[in-house]
């Protein structure tokens, strides 16, 4: 169905260069066929971004969006949901119970019929967790009709499970599941890939601690089909019914020492419409865990792009001669001076670029708490070279249009990458 | 010596919640493979070994273990963070503490250096990276730099 869709991507271009969301009726076709059908009308297909400090006052390069979600087929039992953090570190839509309390949301079930839940892990010990249902996801004009959404529970049902990873009970520092505690009303995920789990959680025997059901309140794993509807949680985006090969960021330039806010624009689809046409971006692909390699002073790393990561995280303090801010600002870089780094990305497809991006002191930055956007603010990401790896947060999406393509989708253009790929 | 070992282990799994394996003897190590249903391969190196754990999901967990035969260190590369309590074992009280204790970062790299601990976790859904060092229990001339 996706290749279907690929082949009107010339009028949809044309169409949106002949006016945009202007009625073309009698817009004849390039083509020489005679009785092409009449080409879709063109979505809107983008929404504000804001960058600012979020519900919790605090949250430093957060990028923010607004989503409405409706109960499945209604167009008036719908509520939008402000600051949602979009982040490409994930994939699905996640949200606060209470930001979706006035819903009625049907329950995904699994093959016994128990209501499915799920156990999100963060890389901090931090867990969400809560149960998925299905909701229908407006995005500007994009439509995600029955989606799979997790509910992040702010009063759980159900006690989380001790097998996703370790988790503290309610309440305890690793209980994720407040406004507080995620700077954030959930998470719009629209990483490279079409799911949040795949093929692993579509069997309970793989041991996956994700998917769980909780017969006679005894949570324990569970299998959670890979499919579009009434399965696991799914990237929003490739769920749409066009514009759903990945989305572009793209954000305006800071001014070094930060700025109060920041904002720019989500873009759905890749190569589809006029205004997320690829230009001069190089393709990175990624390899099935969805990184590329990053090349600093001749040794290779790990990397990602993720708009979930507040700064670029790199390398060591110990590496980089003692950059590391005294407490409480333990983990952040504090330069003496502006400190630039240049690396080279290479992607799976065999196309390398460099990247040049600068760090600022992290203690000076910080003075001034009523800023959110900064594009020069770096900590570390591992204890020594063989931990390290380069983690492109927020800071590297200023100033670009950054592409992030979904695996096992077409792009116009794109080649030689099978589980999608970065562009900027 | 042996029959000394082998009280210490069942003494030690008998106090530790099941899993514990970063600090313990080696035998410890059949647990992960159990828990992750995976593939053990052994690989001798100069002055240790590792087990190099994969799951058929595409999870790796590497255990290093000294010529004593104590597991050292831990890394991982998979899918899903494994399950850092079984893996850590007592270990994991610094790194809960630590997490406590972050300033402003969010959603990048947890890093924990704690007086006998060293502990890096990382990368994104369906893509994450970590180890875990015990200092203190690195053999004879092998660096840490190992644990990768």
């Amino acid at each position: 169905m996706r290749l279907q869709r690929h082949s009107v991507v010339p009028l949809a271009r044309l169409l949106a260069v002949l006016g945009g969301l202007i009625f073309v009726a009698s817009c004849g076709s390039s083509s020489s066929s005679t009785n092409t059908t009449p080409p879709p009308p063109t979505t809107n297909n983008s929404v504000d971004l804001a960058v600012n400090l979020g519900p919790t006052g605090d949250y430093v390069n957060g990028l923010f969006v607004s989503v409405e979600v409706c109960e499945p087929g209604s167009t008036t039992n719908c509520t939008t949901v402000p600051n949602v953090l979009v982040d490409t570190g994930q994939s699905g839509l996640r949200l606060l119970s209470g930001a979706v309390s006035g819903l009625s949301l049907p329950a995904v079930t699994d093959s016994s019929g128990n209501d499915v839940q799920e156990c999100i892990g963060f890389i901090s010990l931090a867990y969400i967790w809560g149960p998925v249902v299905q909701a229908d996801i407006h995005l500007s004009g994009e439509t995600a009709s029955s989606a799979s959404i997790h509910i992040i529970s702010e009063t759980p049902q159900y006690p989380v499970p001790s097998s996703c990873i370790p988790t503290g009970p309610v309440g305890t520092p690793e209980d994720y599941n407040t406004v507080s505690a995620l700077g954030a009303n959930g998470f719009l995920g629209v990483e490279n890939f079409a799911q949040d789990c795949g093929s692993s959680c579509a069997a309970a025997s793989n041991g996956i601690p994700q998917y769980f059901s909780c017969p006679s309140g005894n949570c324990q794993i569970t299998s959670v089909p890979a499919t579009a509807t009434k399965g696991q949680v799914w990237n929003p985006v490739a769920l749409f019914p066009q514009d759903s090969n990945g989305v572009l960021i793209s954000l305006p330039q800071v001014a070094a020492g930060g700025a109060a806010t920041s904002a720019g624009s989500l873009i759905f689809g890749i190569a589809t419409q006029s205004n997320n046409a690829l230009g001069s971006a190089q393709i990175y692909a990624v390899d099935d865990q969805a990184f590329f390699t990053t090349t600093y002073n001749g040794t290779q790393y790990s990397g990602f792009v993720d708009s979930g990561s507040n700064a670029y995280y790199f390398l060591d303090s110990g590496t980089l001669g003692g950059l590391d801010c005294a407490a409480p600002n333990t983990g952040w870089y504090c330069p003496a001076a502006t400190d630039s780094f240049t690396v080279t990305n290479t992607g799976t497809n065999g196309t390398s670029g460099s990247v040049t991006f600068t760090i600022e002191n992290a203690d000076s930055l910080f003075l001034n708490t009523s800023f959110a956007a900064f594009n020069d603010l770096g900590g570390d990401s591992g204890n020594s070279p063989s931990t390290d790896f380069f983690d492109f947060g927020v800071p590297f999406f200023y100033n670009r249009n950054v592409f992030v393509g979904i695996g096992g989708q077409t792009v116009t253009g794109v080649t030689n990458a099978p589980n999608g790929f970065w562009a900027y | 010596m042996k029959t000394i070992a082998r009280v210490l282990l069942i003494l030690t799994l008998g106090a530790a919640p099941a899993w514990a394996v970063l600090g313990e003897y080696e035998s410890s190590v059949s647990l992960d493979r159990e828990s992750m249903r995976g593939e053990d391969r052994v690989i001798s190196a100069q002055g240790y070994k590792l087990h190099q754990i994969t799951s058929p999901t595409g999870a790796v967990v590497t255990e290093y273990v000294s010529p004593e035969g104590k597991v050292f260190g831990v890394s991982w590369r998979a899918p899903v963070i494994p399950n850092l309590e079984q893996l850590l074992g007592s270990y994991i009280t610094p790194v809960r503490q630590a997490a406590q204790a972050q300033t402003r970062r969010r959603g990048g790299p947890f890093i924990v250096r704690a007086s006998d601990l060293v502990f890096v976790s990382g990368g994104h859904m369906r893509g994450f990276r970590g180890s875990a060092y015990v200092p203190s229990l690195l053999p004879k001339n092998v660096s840490a730099e190992v644990v990768r």
